[in-house]
């Protein structure tokens, strides 16, 4: 932003400032450049080096280098395929249910009303309860036969109160994802709703005299506008929802298709003691997921580069 | 400055995601935790002589939460009664997988914080194989008439014990007395009767108590998971098939609800109670409930019934008392765990946590009598139950069971799959070395 002050002065001087505030501003991420590297660096740097290993549970401390034999065995086996499977499918739909969900309550928020901030405070409850009480309040309430669910259905006479939500393929996973906009919609309608307070009345009322209707104003001022709050909020949910473990862990312990990447390379790693496995397991984890924050840098981040563009 | 603005947010990004990325690694690592730990083997475990039990110096126990104060109680009485020793408890999380999870990171780090294991009764061979125990062999054989013999097998490891039985379990049959007059004597008719009634419910989740539920059948038709020496599988036999076809003939035709698939011990609990079910397969601890219930006066229990011709058996749950290999204080931890096993310290925890005594002594007690009414039946459930699998990679073993069982519970794969894939899951489990 300061940028701006400095067009003045003659260019050669300019550009000796910038250098030296370049180098300054160097210097001082040095040292978060070195916390970096000691808490994601070499943790990263063992995992593949645990994941190139084979550890006996017979004799700790004994292991033997076994090159990509664990990658072999992880990417050749069903499971993790069912397991990528289960999660790629878990984050897109909850993500997007997320962000229509999340977008409608904060527009619904952004308006002046009596009791807004009650609202506000309301609707966070979800995101503030802890994800495992979450899921163990919604395993109680799809249980079959005695759960609230299955009651109120078979009260009123509606079909499915008989169907077991919790052990069916299908309804297992739409539970989880039920469960996971539930808690998390107010979370996206937060960052949101702080976008849309970035966004100056002038402008719809620059619009409104345009002749502008309530649609074309969300449409061609809103949703522009809103576009840098909804990449973060996008890119947040989905790394989450790529890593979702305690959902699946309490709900189903990941039968019946609800099994996710996560729950996979903890079941390796922590009760069988699989070291090796666990960690080529939680390294194609790593990989998915800086994959898809790398597409949505490329895609989702060139919307936000357009935008910025746009501004000047 | 459009530039600027641009790599400023590209850069805020790439450091969210740098930092997310961390921190999925972090978790990761830190769950599996490292490989840290002395090199060599197992091979040189220590003997503990019965002889130098000793109560002197610190003694922490180790051991799962400690719901009803009965563990405080026994520490304090300890304490009192030997002036020269200082026992501790710490208290471990209530779920046994996280238990296990706590000692062994601990044990991996052959830290001597823990001197007095609670081991659930199936880790005793993965603890002794890692070398984490010693061997209490000549205590076992000393106390050996005390204890139900069928508690001392879950000790056992290549021919020596590394524990000591603390309190034992054993499964019970739940019926209904206002719907079948005359518990059933097998369970072919447990569950005719429960397909012409209201239906039988037991623990059918993808867990280690569907685990349990299928070993107490294949185990009363004869069947075995492995050899006497926990070297070959068996459980690739006709048997399984058919205990297999048997537990989903069971729901095919309606004896069995499909909601099982999503019970554990307290959703099963809650149906039979709400009058979902005429037979109920769960823990001892449901009667108590069961007796404050609806259906108070309505149910019976009994021990399990016989399968295919054979008698009934069940598989024996509860806790062992191992000593860690790391602690400073082997003579006070021996002396520890033995006091814990006298028939006073038993009596105490059968009465005030409903741990069920190993010790035999305890179930002709007229007070243990009078206060719990399942005394006779809990101690022939007992008798009559038997380990499952001893061995080091019994995570992978119980893994290999549930999961088969559970596909074939929910259509998705036949009885005859399912035991070969039971076989050669378990066989790729006993080549880790």
């Amino acid at each position: 932003m300061e940028a701006r002050a400095e067009r003045l002065p003659s260019h050669g001087k300019r550009r000796s400032v910038f250098r030296e505030e370049r180098r300054l501003g160097a210097a001082m991420v040095v040292p978060s450049l070195a916390v970096i590297a000691l808490v994601a660096a070499y943790p990263i740097c063992y995992a593949i080096w645990l994941s190139l290993n084979e550890y006996s549970v017979i004799t700790p401390g004994l292991s033997r280098f076994v090159g990509f034999d664990n990658y072999t065995q992880a990417l050749g086996s069903s499971e993790f395929w069912e397991a990528m499977k289960t999660t790629l499918l878990f984050t897109a739909i909850s993500v997007s249910l997320e962000l229509v969900i999340g977008l409608g309550m904060a527009m619904v928020m952004h308006r002046a009303f009596r009791g807004r901030a009650l609202l506000r405070a309301v609707v966070l409850v979800p995101w503030a309860i802890l994800t495992v009480v979450t899921a163990i309040t919604w395993r109680t309430i799809f249980e079959p036969e005695l759960g609230f669910v299955n009651t109120v259905l078979t009260k009123l006479g509606l079909p499915g109160g008989d169907v077991v939500w919790l052990g069916q393929e299908g309804y297992a996973l739409a539970v989880m994802i039920f469960a996971d906009v539930w808690k998390t919609a107010p979370f996206m309608a937060l960052l949101l709703l702080a976008g849309l307070q970035g966004i100056p009345e002038d402008l719809y009322d620059a619009a409104k005299v345009d002749g502008a209707t309530a649609w074309q104003r969300f449409r061609r001022v809103t949703l522009p506008l809103l576009r840098p709050a909804i990449a973060i909020a996008l890119i947040f949910r989905t790394l989450d929802a790529l890593r979702i473990f305690d959902l699946p862990y309490v709900l189903t312990k990941g039968a019946n298709g609800t099994e996710t990447l996560s729950l996979l390379a903890q079941k390796e790693l922590v009760v069988n003691r699989n070291t090796g496995l666990g960690s080529a397991l939680a390294v194609l984890t790593f990989i998915t997921v800086m994959t898809v924050s790398f597409l949505y840098i490329r895609f989702v981040g060139g919307n936000i580069r357009a935008l910025t563009e746009e501004e000047e | 400055m459009a530039l600027q603005g641009r790599s400023s947010v590209r850069n805020l990004v790439g450091v969210v995601l740098a930092l997310m990325a961390a921190a999925l690694v972090l978790a990761s690592c830190g769950g599996g935790g490292s490989s840290g730990g002395s090199e060599g083997g197992a091979a040189e475990a220590k003997t503990l002589q019965s002889s130098e039990a000793k109560p002197t110096g610190q003694v922490t126990w180790c051991i799962g939460k400690d719901t009803s104060g009965a563990f405080k109680t026994a520490v304090e009485k300890f304490n009192s009664e030997n002036p020269g020793a200082e026992a501790k408890l710490l208290e471990l999380p209530e779920s046994a997988d996280l238990q296990r999870e706590q000692q062994i990171q601990r044990l991996r780090a052959e830290s001597n914080e823990c001197d007095v294991l609670g081991m659930d009764v199936t880790w005793a061979p993965e603890y002794a194989a890692s070398g984490w125990l010693y061997d209490v062999t000549p205590s076992v054989e000393k106390l050996e008439g005390e204890f139900i013999p069928s508690t001392v097998e879950t000790t056992e490891y290549e021919g020596k014990n590394w524990g000591i039985p603390f309190n034992t379990n054993a499964g019970f049959l739940y019926y209904r007395t206002n719907e079948v007059p005359k518990a059933p004597t097998t369970w072919e008719q447990v569950y005719k009767e429960a397909q012409q009634k209201n239906g039988l419910v037991y623990q059918g989740e993808r867990y280690e108590g569907l685990t349990c539920v299928f070993l107490e059948l294949l185990y009363s038709a004869g069947g075995h998971v492995l050899s006497e020496d926990g070297e070959t599988v068996e459980i690739d036999s006709p048997l399984t098939t058919e205990t297999l076809e048997f537990m989903r003939g069971g729901i095919e035709d309606g004896a069995v609800p499909k909601s099982v698939t999503t019970y554990e011990e307290e959703s099963s609990r809650r149906a039979f109670e709400a009058g979902n079910a005429t037979f109920m397969r769960n823990w001892p601890y449901a009667y108590a409930l069961g007796k404050e219930s609806g259906i108070a006066n309505e149910f019976a229990i009994t021990k399990f019934p016989g399968f295919k011709g054979n008698p009934g058996a069940g598989v024996i749950g509860g806790y062992n008392l191992g000593i860690s290999a790391f602690t400073d204080n082997p003579k006070g931890s021996l002396a520890f765990a033995e006091f814990l096993v006298t028939e006073p310290v038993q009596k105490e925890m059968f009465l005030k946590a409903t741990l069920p005594a190993t010790v035999t002594a305890v179930y002709k007690d007229p007070e243990v009598k009078k206060e719990i009414p399942f005394t006779e039946e809990l101690l022939k459930a007992v008798e009559q139950a038997q380990a499952r699998p001893l061995s080091p990679v019994y995570q992978e073993i119980t893994e290999a069971i549930y999961d088969n069982t559970f596909e074939v519970l929910n259509g998705r794969e036949s009885p005859k799959g399912a035991t070969s894939k039971m076989g050669s899951e378990i066989e790729t489990a006993l080549e880790r070395f």
